[in-house]
């Protein structure tokens, strides 16, 4: 790709980039939220027209006008929200929108046969009649990857695909990734994860505000710091030792709690924890193991079948979302697109949807937007959110600066009790390291917070004490300074005691 | 300031695009059946606009348009398709005419009442769909539709039964109101009436909604449920809220016809304007102003129509298709908000600015 600007309104999303994806090679693309990597690839991909700039294929200039024409050019994009039919199978989905060799009739057998023999090739594990909703993120990843082979893509671009997987799913996705570059293919993959940019990826793309800053190929010398001072422009702090605090008194808690989950199994099973003023509880756990549906409880979004939730001391299990707000009870949640943002509406009035009512946003039951505007530009500039302006809609920012909006939202106002689902997730590590300052700011001023995380990482840096929770019931909760590998066991479903020598803690 | 205007353009541009694309598909048909657009196009100016009879008439037309419109946008903004707005005009102007046949209260509080029971008895049919949605989650297209035919029977079965005027030689009509219930004409041979300082007064009300904290509920539930009760707001109770207020605005349509036009109860009053509404509505883009310049369009396009018809000899049907073809477009209108489009206007901008 050579010199490619793409244009949003007043804002050079990529500005004169130039981006070269050797053959046989699996190419990182770094860059800060917001950083036009997205943008860049969609450009690739012929979802963006790029107004300057051309698109080089195998030495050939290529005018890619539209995704159809990508894919026959031999390019396959893997979303970060995946782009799949729920209800239908997988035959079905890869099957969606081709031309059957039997004309008008679908030849879904002779298909299935292909997709099992590409399946086996690189190992993806794919069942080609399974349905969508019943296979797990990860398989659904898969799936998507197996679409782009079966399309013929020599070329594959995967937006963030490890965002959403657990590390064993994450390890499996790169050996499969390296198959496929031994197979001739190349690959891109956009990540914030520098450890996975220094252990799978041959060369490495640098971005900032739009502009290409470095391209090089990694090394074995090649270090975090260094990733990250190209990306940001600074050093970036990675440890974080807070100072131990004497928690005070309960302000979260939770006996016994029972609670389902949409298909209406039990999802959360006797369940108690306790979370108190100026203590951050880490709760570690594989993704789709109670989590979101505890957060949710927690929250007064979900019943609770059984057990009790206090909140500030006050029984509050059932009541609904607003008790909670009116608490001082802040939510990141795990769905920022369905749940944590309107995603038409604009910056400013997304930063204050809880709390539109009161002043000064609102004053004898109208809106001050002037004030509104104020705060926004105020969150903006705090949190470095990247927009045009107060008023961009919120769906054009970039996945990173979404999730920025809901910390800004949920972290200004002095949470009394902050549920912070994966608060960093899909974050660059400025924002990272700035988002981990404010969870342990808010602490200091007596928050209790839980750190709901797949992430033993930031879990472990954060935390006062640890909890796991696998298949919705607590396996027990560790001290401070817990070794990562314990803490994993746990997550796997191994119980305190069982064999691992760990004392129950409380 | 440029800003500005260039935000008022981008807002307008879409509407002005759909309503020229519905022009000249119109009068591509014109010119296949063998008719001039050019002189079509002419003759429905000239029935809107030639004398100031007509004029007052695409105001008088313009009225319940716009007043239902925006009962039908506040449902719109959250989502919810509200495709009954004539059933409500009809409870409205039913109840209006009660009131004024039957209470025997001094004038004023009669006019007053009577819009009070009109906004009353278009909210509740409204709100009765929008119950039925929050607590059995019926679906409102076929629950509007429903009371929509409901109250059209309804109104059909008083004129014929049991509110016939008495001396009205058996049409199927009320007595008419008394004189001094009449909303007084503004002026002489028009039939352009005060109810327009009313609907004006809605139009600024409407203006100052959408900035209340309870147009910013409708708005946000209308954003999805999750994120709505995430903010914690009932869901069940603003979609009630929601039908309540836009049946109302409907049921307000009714009062301004019996009292401005109409002046008894016949069958059928609603017509076409529930569906003209949604139309005129989705053409707005919801916003209150451009509900309001919709409305005056879609009237001079009704009211120029009938001349049309009468001049050229072509069919008032043109006025349906165009009509028409507007839906089409609104539906469509995804594919005028294409990248590529945006692309090109985007471009242009930035080039113009540095
Ligand atoms: N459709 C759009 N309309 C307007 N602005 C857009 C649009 N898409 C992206 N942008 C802007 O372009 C910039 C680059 O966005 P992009 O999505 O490429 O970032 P990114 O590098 O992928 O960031 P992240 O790591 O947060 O996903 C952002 O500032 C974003 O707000
Ligand atoms: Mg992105």
């Amino acid at each position: 790709m050579r010199n490619i600007t793409k244009i949003f309104g007043h804002l050079k999303a990529n500005d004169a980039v130039d981006f070269k994806l050797r053959e046989n090679s699996i190419h990182g693309l770094l860059g800060e939220n917001g950083a036009g990597k997205t943008t860049l690839m969609n450009v690739l991909y012929g979802l963006y027209r790029q107004e300057e700039g051309e698109i080089y294929i195998h030495g050939q200039k290529t005018d890619i006008v539209s995704p159809l024409k990508a894919i026959s050019s031999g390019i396959g994009m893997v979303h970060q929200h995946f782009m799949l039919a729920r209800p239908l199978t997988v035959v079905e989905n890869i099957m969606l929108g081709r031309k059957s060799s039997r004309g008008i009739f679908l030849d879904t057998r002779k298909v299935a046969a292909e997709i099992r023999e590409l399946s086996d090739r690189y190992h993806l594990m794919v069942d080609p009649y399974a349905r969508i909703w019943q296979l797990s993120v990860g398989q659904q990843q898969r799936v998507e990857i197996l679409t782009t082979i079966y399309q013929g893509a020599n070329i594959l671009i995967l937006d963030e695909p490890t965002a959403v997987l657990t590390p064993q799913e994450a390890e499996t996705l790169f050996s499969i990734l390296r198959q496929m570059r031994d197979d001739g293919k190349s690959m891109i993959l956009i990540t914030h994860k520098l450890e996975e940019i220094l252990s799978v990826v041959d060369d490495v793309t640098i971005l900032r505000d739009g502009k290409m800053i470095s391209s090089f190929k990694v090394t074995p010398a090649t270090t975090k710091e260094e990733l990250s001072r190209l990306m940001v422009g600074r050093d970036v702090l990675f440890d974080f030792n807070p100072a131990a605090v004497k928690p005070g008194k309960e302000r979260l808690g939770m006996k016994d709690l029972r609670v389902k989950n949409d298909k209406g199994l039990p999802a959360v099973n006797n369940f108690s924890l306790s979370v108190s003023e100026g203590e951050i509880v880490g709760l570690a756990g594989v993704d789709g193991n109670g989590q979101k549906e505890l957060a949710e409880a927690l929250t007064g979004l979900r019943p609770a079948e059984g057990g009790k939730i206090f909140i500030n001391g006050i029984e509050a299990e059932n009541k609904p979302p607003a008790f909670f707000i009116h608490q001082g009870v802040a939510h990141i949640p795990e769905d920022r697109q369905n749940m944590g943002l309107a995603m038409g509406f604009c910056v400013s009035k997304n930063l204050i949807i809880k709390r539109f009512c009161q002043q000064p946003y609102a004053k004898n039951g109208l809106m001050n937007y002037k004030n509104i505007k104020n705060h926004a530009q105020k969150m903006i500039q705090d949190f470095q959110i990247k927009t045009n302006s107060t008023e961009d809609i919120t769906r054009d920012l970039s996945g990173g600066n979404q999730q920025k909006v809901i910390l800004a939202r949920e972290l200004a106002d002095e949470p009394s009790v902050l549920i912070a689902n994966q608060p960093t997730r899909g974050l660059d590590v400025g924002a990272t390291e700035y988002v981990r300052s404010r969870l342990l700011e808010a602490r200091s001023k007596g928050a209790a917070i839980l750190l709901i995380s797949a992430d033993i990482e930031e879990i472990i840096q954060l935390s006062d004490r640890i909890a796991v929770i696998y298949n919705g019931e607590l396996m027990g909760i560790l001290p401070k300074g817990s070794q990562p590998e314990t803490i994993g066991l746990l997550m796997m479903g191994k119980r305190q005691g069982e064999n691992t020598g760990v004392k129950e803690n409380q | 300031m440029s800003k500005k205007i260039n935000k008022i353009i981008q807002a307008i541009f879409p509407a002005l695009l759909m309503v020229s694309g519905a022009l000249l598909t119109g009068a591509i048909l014109i010119i296949i059946s063998g008719n001039d657009p050019i002189a079509a196009y002419a003759a429905l100016l000239e029935g809107a606009f030639s004398n100031s009879y007509r004029i007052s008439e695409t105001f008088v037309k313009a009225i319940p348009l716009m007043l239902m419109a925006l009962g039908v946008s506040i449902a719109f903004k959250n989502q919810i398709w509200n495709i009954g707005a004539g059933g409500q005009f009809t409870i409205g102007t039913i109840l209006s005419v009660i009131v004024c046949l039957y209470f025997k209260l001094p004038p004023i509080p009669t006019i007053i009442l009577s819009f009070i029971f009109a906004f009353i008895g278009g909210a509740l049919w409204g709100g009765l769909a929008g119950w039925l949605k929050a607590r059995f989650n019926a679906n409102e297209v076929i629950t509007t539709l429903m009371l929509d035919y409901i109250a059209t029977y309804l109104l059909a079965y008083l004129v014929y039964g049991p509110m016939m005027d008495p001396n009205g030689f058996g049409y199927p009509q009320s007595a008419v109101i008394e004189k001094v219930l009449r909303l007084p004409k503004l002026i002489v041979g028009g039939r352009l009436h005060t109810g327009i300082f009313v609907a004006i007064a809605i139009l600024f009300l409407m203006l100052l909604f959408w900035r209340s904290t309870l147009g910013f509920k409708i708005e946000l539930a209308g954003q999805g449920n999750d994120v709505s009760r995430y903010a914690g707001i009932d869901n069940k109770k603003i979609i009630v809220i929601t039908m309540l207020l836009s049946g109302g605005l409907s049921g307000i349509a009714g009062w301004n016809e019996i009292h401005g036009i109409h002046l008894r109860l016949m069958t059928d009053l609603a017509g076409s304007y529930g569906s003209i509404a949604i139309v005129i509505a989705l053409l707005g883009n919801l916003n209150p102003l451009g509900i309001a310049i919709s409305a005056y369009f879609f009237s001079v396009l009704i009211v120029g129509g009938n001349t049309m018809q009468n001049l050229t000899g072509i069919p008032y049907s043109l006025v349906d298709i165009i009509q028409g073809l507007i839906v089409v477009f609104v539906i469509t209108r995804t594919a005028f908000r294409t990248e590529s489009i945006q692309t090109f206007f985007r471009k242009r901008r930035y080039q113009h600015n540095g």
